[in-house]
């Protein structure tokens, strides 16, 4: 198939999974924002790195300049504005899901996504094209602004289900073919690198044990926010019976391969799609360091022991994955993004 | 919007405290800003904010069945009032420490019944009044519960009076129902009304299913270190059967009904596709009637034959315990702050409601000649059935339950009738009024007595009325209990507040640039 068209629907599978992710973790932050109350003066709150700043640490967004927006004294902090310098809700929330400037925000991703599935109406199924348009048009319908500022969960209630619903149509309408196994990619990869940055944001930065010892004991708040942030919370549960501790939902969201959002499962799940969608698989550089990749995880998780500490260990994965995700742009795209840097100039 | 308009007419009824408001309409101290809030959102807010929960309630399955007045039966949502019910740190703090007392006694009492009758023979509690209690257990008698543990889960009813101290009304340690409302009420808070948040810290409910899962673990006897935790329910007819899955959902754990559960040679186990699976601590949500039809009643289907006998192995816990309902009996009630002074040696906490024994001759005559100052329940009732309130019934009825009482006295205690504090209430059009609240909140007992902050507040919805069962057209608020820095109630905090790490930007990418497209859109 044309390696534009392969591109596009890679990219479409990151920008919808990239919109959902994200609208997970607001609301998430939300209501760890909401139930923690006003901790101090518009200080993150303690225990929870999931909260407005490691949300956008995750995305890697610019914070918009502090004191821009001024928020002065205690009315505005009561508010839930954040005093200037420190960036809280009403900055965040806003910034993440509907600034059309930001190109992180959720509109922007479910902008690009639509934008991208106009030019492959050919491709993917007609009733696929229809959720993801009236998912756009959904957002424009009503007062996005005023909906966040009384009920931010039903915005990302519906982000959620619109997702859902593309992802279900594509199961049942779209052959398994070659632009499917793209578009699944192009999810798989986003998923594995969303669920690394939020593990690496929620993780202690001193992990003193090696790997996921006793150190990492007890932060049930931020094992809550993070099983809250990918919908995990009863899947672990059911796998674990166990109160979820810091240590344990690091683990289940990295190896645990009956998860299907862990990243050792989106990973396998991404191997399958290159697999399928590469002629030659065998010789696919890729293909090849996916491989070791999941090797490198499953001895891990078998043997229970790393060499490196956690957050080390989660630098390293996410490090070859951006490796994987170049070796992908080289082996499939190459052409087509040269052509584009051309015709961008 | 002014405060006039939320509040027109707010009227707080002779006798009773209001938690919100002063006499005046003014707020008090811990929820000024609350009330401000409130202020600013208005009626129309408000009233908004009252269509999307039933929306979102109908949407989860939150309901509750009704029987219309042409007797057709449907899904209501549950109703959960607005305005919350603010509890300050140090009014917790004495409800606390009082509950737990109690909770402590009452476990005390259940395991003397069944052994060494300590309170019988010092005279406190008499034999007869004990063994003729309906809920009394012959079964288990000697019996000692894994860990001296039969009060595992207990939901004591509070309620403040006129005066503004707390009393206990109802001591409930069978299978008290409530927990989820507790934890859905304050998800859909947070949800639907974020702003009443802004600017207070309002200690966490959400561990309670850790909690629980934390002590059923703990009195499982099992020296293997993952015991199997089941939830049993009569099945999806039961009236609390949403609560039960929630319980199970929550901890992640098997909800099985009686089919699922089987004992061989005094051993439970649950059937599961890979065989029989034993089970090691059963968290039970029936009565003791329907368990065993060995045992108990013999027309039980609902039952595990051989349950006790197992149970009485030591090879399975039940929470709560088989048995345990004798200390909740009404009549029991009476004598629970004798209880707190002959096992503990303390003083009670939390006072009883002045609570009368009508099988007495001298204080039956006694309490029929003021029969219409006073509350007379049956004692063997439970769900406000039978609830009879002398200021409220008129001649006729007067009449009919002192012939009720004569016929058949030892069947009802009589009560002081205590005015229940009122809290503001949406009843229309956003509008509030003072609606009477009662208070359980919910402990649970595994190594030590945990207690979740707050509770369920039930709230009576009809104007003047003091009977806040949800069978009887109650509903319910979410209850807060404010922080002060002492975090004893709190999860266990995490790491302190830093920095987070930086990452590398996300990437964006594809074929159309943003150039390219201008270019296409002009040519």
């Amino acid at each position: 198939m044309l390696a534009r068209i392969a591109q596009e629907l890679f990219w479409l599978g990151r920008d919808l999974t990239r919109a959902e992710h994200t609208a997970r973790m607001l609301d998430g932050a939300f209501h760890a924002d909401v139930v923690g109350g006003a901790s101090g003066p518009g200080a993150p709150q303690p225990g929870i790195a999931l909260s407005w700043n490691g949300v956008l640490a995750v995305i890697g967004a610019k914070p918009p300049a502090p004191g821009e927006e001024a928020a002065e004294g205690a009315v505005a902090e009561a508010a839930g504005y954040a005093p200037p310098g420190m960036l809280g809700r009403h900055e965040i929330a806003p910034l993440l899901t509907l600034d059309t400037d930001s190109p992180a925000s959720v509109v922007s991703c479910v902008y690009r996504a639509r934008q991208r599935a106009r030019t492959l109406r050919d491709v993917i199924s007609a009733e696929m094209w229809e959720a993801l348009n009236s998912f756009y048009l959904s957002l424009g319908r009503y007062d996005l602004e005023a909906a966040l500022a009384t009920g931010p969960y039903s915005v990302y209630q519906e982000v959620k289900e619109r997702c859902a619903l593309f992802w279900g149509l594509l199961a049942k309408t779209m052959l398994r073919d070659e632009a499917r196994s793209f578009l699944e990619a192009g999810g798989h990869i986003e998923e594995a690198d969303m669920v690394l940055r939020m593990l690496r944001v929620a993780s202690p930065a001193v992990d003193s044990d090696a790997g996921l010892g006793d150190s990492l004991q007890d932060h049930e708040a931020e094992a809550l926010a993070l099983l809250q942030a990918v919908g995990g919370f009863q899947a672990f549960r059911r796998h674990l019976r166990r109160v979820p501790t810091l240590a344990s939902v690091s683990r289940f969201l990295l190896y645990e391969s009956q998860y299907p959002v862990s990243v050792l499962a989106s990973l396998e799940e991404l191997r399958v799609a290159l697999e399928t969608a590469d002629p030659m698989p065998r010789s696919a550089p890729p293909v090849l360091r996916l491989g070791r990749l999941i090797a490198d995880l499953e001895l891990q998780q078998r043997t229970g022991r790393a060499s490196e500490s956690l957050i080390e260990k989660l630098a390293i994965v996410q490090d070859e994955l951006e490796v994987i995700d170049h070796e992908i742009d080289e082996r499939y795209f190459a052409v087509a993004a040269v052509a584009a840097v051309h015709s961008g100039v | 919007m002014s405060v006039d308009e939320l509040i027109d007419g707010y009227l707080i009824p002779e006798g009773s405290v209001d938690e919100l408001l002063e006499d005046d309409g003014q707020p008090k101290a811990h929820v000024r800003s609350l009330v401000a809030t409130l202020r600013r959102l208005g009626p129309e807010a408000l009233a908004a904010a009252g269509l999307r929960r039933d929306a979102i309630f109908m949407q989860q399955g939150i309901t509750f069945e009704v029987s219309g007045s042409n007797g057709e039966r449907r899904d209501r949502p549950f109703p959960l009032d607005l305005v919350p019910r603010v509890l300050t740190a140090s009014e917790w703090t004495v409800i606390k420490r009082g509950l737990a007392q109690r909770i402590r006694a009452l476990n005390s009492f259940v395991d003397d019944v069944y052994h060494g009758r300590e309170i019988v023979r010092a005279g406190i509690v008499p034999w007869s009044l004990i063994v003729s209690r309906p809920s009394f257990a012959r079964p288990v008698h000697g019996v000692r519960a894994p860990g001296g543990v039969y009060a595992h889960v207990s939901g004591c009813d509070l309620v403040r009076g006129g005066d503004g101290s707390w009393r206990v009304l109802e001591d409930n340690v069978r299978t008290p129902s409530g927990i989820s409302y507790v934890l859905e009420n304050r998800l859909a808070m947070t949800r639907l009304v974020p702003e009443l948040f802004a600017g207070q810290r309002v200690r966490p409910v959400e561990h309670y299913p850790s909690l629980l899962l934390e002590a059923l673990q703990a009195v499982a006897p099992s020296p293997e270190a993952d015991p199997t935790v089941v939830v049993w329910t009569p099945g999806p007819l039961n009236g609390a059967y949403f609560e039960h899955a929630f319980l199970a959902r929550a901890m992640g754990i098997e909800l099985v009904e009686a089919s699922d559960l089987v004992v061989r040679d005094s051993i439970c186990y649950m059937r599961t596709t890979a065989g029989l699976r034993r089970v090691h601590t059963i968290y039970r949500r029936l009565d003791d009637d329907f368990i065993d039809p060995l045992e108990f009643r013999s027309d039980s289907v609902l039952g595990v034959p051989g349950l006790v006998r197992a149970y009485r192995a030591g090879t399975v816990a039940i929470a709560n315990a088989i048995g345990t309902g004798v200390a909740d009996d009404k009549a029991i009630y009476h004598y629970v702050p004798e209880m707190i002074r002959f096992y503990l040696s303390e003083e009670p906490i939390l006072e009883n409601v002045p609570t009368y024994l009508l099988s007495d001759e001298k204080v039956r005559r006694w309490i029929l000649g003021r029969l219409h100052e006073v509350v007379v329940k049956p004692t063997s009732e439970s769900g406000g059935k039978g609830v009879f309130i002398g200021p409220q019934a008129s001649a006729d009825e007067l009449a009919a339950e002192a012939r009720l009482i004569e016929a058949q006295p030892e069947l009802f205690i009589a009560q002081e009738l205590v005015h229940l504090s009122t809290v503001p209430t949406e009843t229309g059009n956003g509008r509030l009024t003072p609606r009477h609240v009662d208070l359980r909140p919910f402990a649970v007992f595994g190594d030590e007595i945990r207690i979740v902050p707050g509770g369920l507040t039930r709230v009576a919805l009809t104007e003047g009325s003091m009977i806040v069962n949800s069978s009887q057209g109650g509903g319910s608020k979410d209850t807060w209990v404010l922080d002060d820095g002492d975090i004893g109630d709190a999860l266990p905090v995490g790491i302190a507040a830093r920095e987070p790490p930086r990452l590398p930007d996300v990437r964006y990418g594809g074929w159309h640039g943003q150039s390219q497209q201008q270019q296409q859109a002009r040519s």
